[in-house]
């Protein structure tokens, strides 16, 4: 919720660049100018929220979503912004379902190098993916190698250096 | 330049919604709205900009004030800025309104009576 007032303006220094972005190198904007558009903005914002929730409650839904903001553009006669946004959101949707893949992939991997050490041939793996899969390919082979042999001295695993430690007192 | 690379090129989304959730009677916001409305906001910066310095019968060099009062003054899209960027007037011109609305209600209240 916003305490102050000014939680209800845009940072400035990003709404200047965006300014920048749609006018020729070398046009000055001045400083009432940008504050002008600045809080325009804010209002603009406002009011695209009331169009949208307007469309979210004729359907009797309690959140506004994506489809009552492009109706909410048609109404305000911004229909040139329809397009656009249509492009973004699939964009979104994309990177949301390729961040949810990603996650759901490694959910799996690990549960797979857990049960056999490691059988990681996935091509869009990432990085730290393979970093993770290393690591745990790692540690159940050190675990395996202190079942076969107890008499061989790991440090860096615990249940095998405590299995050790039995064997050398006894 | 390092200063390009500091500030991001897209609205904070915590302030657009904290301004979203300022709105009366909005309940909740799913993700999707609420790119969709940052979004929106940076195309109509834009829009507003552009069009303000296109019209502008002035300085082509420069966009001004008055560049955008003109267009929010002047485009029925624009209407709801009204209030936020008014034309500026002259103190001279802003007693005539005054006066204007003085002998207005005189008049109404002489109706009245």
């Amino acid at each position: 919720m916003a305490e102050r007032p000014e939680d209800l303006n845009l940072p400035n220094a990003v709404v200047t660049r965006i300014i920048k972005e749609a006018i020729p190198d070398g046009v000055n904007v001045s400083k009432e100018a940008r504050l002008a558009i600045s809080k325009a903005a804010s209002v603009f914002v406002l009011y695209a929220t009331s169009c949208s929730n307007n469309f979210a409650l004729k359907a009797k839904r309690k959140t506004i979503n994506a489809a009552d903001v492009i109706s909410a553009m048609e109404d305000m006669e911004f229909e040139q912004f329809v397009e656009p946004l249509q492009e973004c959101l699939e964009a979104f949707r994309n990177e949301q379902k390729g961040k949810r893949e990603a996650s759901q992939q490694r959910k799996k991997d690990r549960e797979q190098s857990g049960n056999s050490a490691g059988d990681s041939t996935l091509e869009d793996s990432n990085i730290d993916l393979t970093a993770e899969d290393a690591d745990e390919e790692k540690s159940a082979a050190v675990q395996g190698a202190g079942d076969a042999d107890s008499d061989v001295m790991i440090i860096n695993d615990d249940s095998g250096s405590s299995v050790d430690n039995g064997a050398e007192e006894g | 330049m390092a200063d390009k690379e500091r500030v991001p090129n897209t609205l904070p989304l915590s302030r657009v919604k904290t301004i979203m959730k300022s709105s009366p009677d909005v309940s909740s916001i799913s993700q999707e709205a609420l790119h969709a409305t940052g979004k929106a906001t940076e195309l109509f910066i834009q829009a507003l900009a552009k069009v303000s310095l296109e019209k502008s019968k002035s300085d082509q060099t420069e966009l001004s004030y008055n560049d955008l009062a003109e267009i929010v003054n002047s485009e029925e899209t624009l209407q709801f800025l009204q209030d936020i960027i008014p034309r500026k007037i002259k103190m001279s011109e802003y007693y005539d309104l005054i006066k204007e609305e003085e002998e207005e209600d005189e008049e109404n209240e002489e109706d009245g009576s």
